[in-house]
């Protein structure tokens, strides 16, 4: 009976133990401190936040050339990403007017990714990123070009990293800030515009995709009252 | 092509339960969404108002965290509701999902303590020991509730942490026993 225990614990420790998990592990440390320091210097945080970005697509690759593929190391990878962008938006809803443009942002970021989530589950595919099919064209080039998908991902941890470097007082308006650096006509104008048209499809697939969830959650109802004698 | 039409009024149907009475997988989402939703806009405002922020976002952190790990191993594990939960080896634990009355209490302490700490500040930044130990020595029936809040919200965070834990395991108990499975 000991032996058995024992071995138990062994082979769950062996998956806590994954390298990619370990990755994970370490972007979680680094947001913590990114997060320690965002007030005080908001160069080091810019740079540890975006680094635990890149840690993300490192680990997934890790997990596939170590064929250490795990569900609790695709828990944490979603959880870290979920919690990292919401404490950025929570930053940003400090530093910017209105607070709501950002509260909103962290409303429909929690609710369509919750929605999606449980949506995958229900329908039984395997992640929420290998969705096949749907009517609108917007979701099927989101999910179905992957650099795509990557460019609108990247463009918004990128856009708020941009607005929390460029706010030089404590509290900005958000429209003259974004204005003012767009009317500039330098490369950052440049970068902004690029991860804004980004960001908005983004947040347009976010909506979409509330909509498309709540479908599979009230079809999934349907169709067991369907199958009941 | 008839199959779509047919589905459409079912489906608005189900959309158009007020309140979603009738028990479906959408309202308990819609619910859930809600709950995690409204409770991170609130830590939101009250990490612009007290000092340090790091306190609320923390907070913001954890809960979003224990959720969502809670969430996905109910999912794995085939439960129904995370509130499910037989087996523990956490007498906290234990007594938190044995009894419904004690979750309630930890539950709605929680969105008290919070909405009491909105309400009790004056300026536009607060340091939160202060306003807290300042409320607490004053000896009213506001310290009382505001001591009877925090001991439940610091159970209900307790619980968070320990969820993670065990909401961790299963994904891990999920991937070894479909190994073991030729």
């Amino acid at each position: 009976m000991g032996k058995k225990e024992e071995r138990a614990r062994a082979e769950k420790l062996s998956v806590y133990l994954y390298i990619p998990n370990i990755v994970g592990y370490m972007r979680v440390v680094l947001n913590c401190v990114a997060f320690a320091v965002c007030f005080s210097n908001k160069t080091l945080f810019s740079l540890l936040y975006f680094f635990s970005f890149c840690c993300d697509a490192v680990d997934g690759w890790c997990a596939r050339r170590f064929n250490q593929v795990s569900t609790f190391g695709a828990v944490l990878d979603m959880v870290t990403d979920r919690v990292s962008t919401a404490c950025l938006l929570v930053i940003l809803s400090q530093v910017y007017r209105p607070s709501l443009v950002f509260l909103s942002l962290l409303a429909l970021d929690i609710a369509s990714h919750w929605l999606q989530m449980y949506s995958t589950f229900l329908a039984g595919k395997s992640s929420h990123k290998d969705v096949k099919d749907s009517t609108s064209w917007l979701f099927r080039l989101y999910y179905g070009n992957r650099i795509f998908m990557c460019y609108c991902c990247v463009s918004c941890e990128v856009l708020y990293i941009i607005l929390l470097l460029i706010a030089k007082n404590q509290t900005e308006n958000l429209l003259n800030v974004v204005v003012s650096t767009l009317t500039q006509i330098s490369p950052l104008s440049f970068l902004l515009a690029l991860t804004l048209c980004g960001w908005s499809m983004k947040q347009t697939i976010n909506i979409i995709q509330m909509k498309t969830a709540a479908d599979v959650c009230v079809l999934y109802d349907i169709e067991k009252q369907q199958h009941k004698p | 092509m008839m199959a779509s039409n047919k589905q459409r009024p079912a489906k608005l149907s189900v959309y158009l339960y007020i309140p979603n009475i009738v028990v479906s997988t959408f309202g308990a989402v819609l619910d859930m969404v809600t709950d995690r939703v409204s409770t991170a806009c609130l830590l939101v405002i009250l990490s612009q108002i007290y000092r340090p922020s790091l306190v609320f976002l923390s907070l913001l952190a954890l809960d979003i965290a224990s959720h969502w790990l809670q969430m996905y191993s109910t999912f794995l594990s085939g439960k129904t509701s995370h509130k499910d939960v037989k087996d523990s080896t956490s007498w906290l634990f234990r007594l938190y999902y044995g009894n419904r009355m004690f979750m309630g209490y930890c539950c709605v302490s929680c969105e008290i303590l919070y909405i009491i700490l909105f309400l009790i500040s004056k300026n536009h930044t607060e340091n939160l020991m202060s306003v807290v130990v300042e409320s607490l020595t004053q000896f009213s029936p506001l310290s009382l509730l505001l001591a009877l809040s925090i001991f439940g919200w610091s159970i209900k965070q307790i619980i968070n942490v320990i969820q993670m834990k065990t909401a961790a395991d299963v994904c891990v108990l999920y991937d070894i026993d479909k190994q073991h499975k030729p």
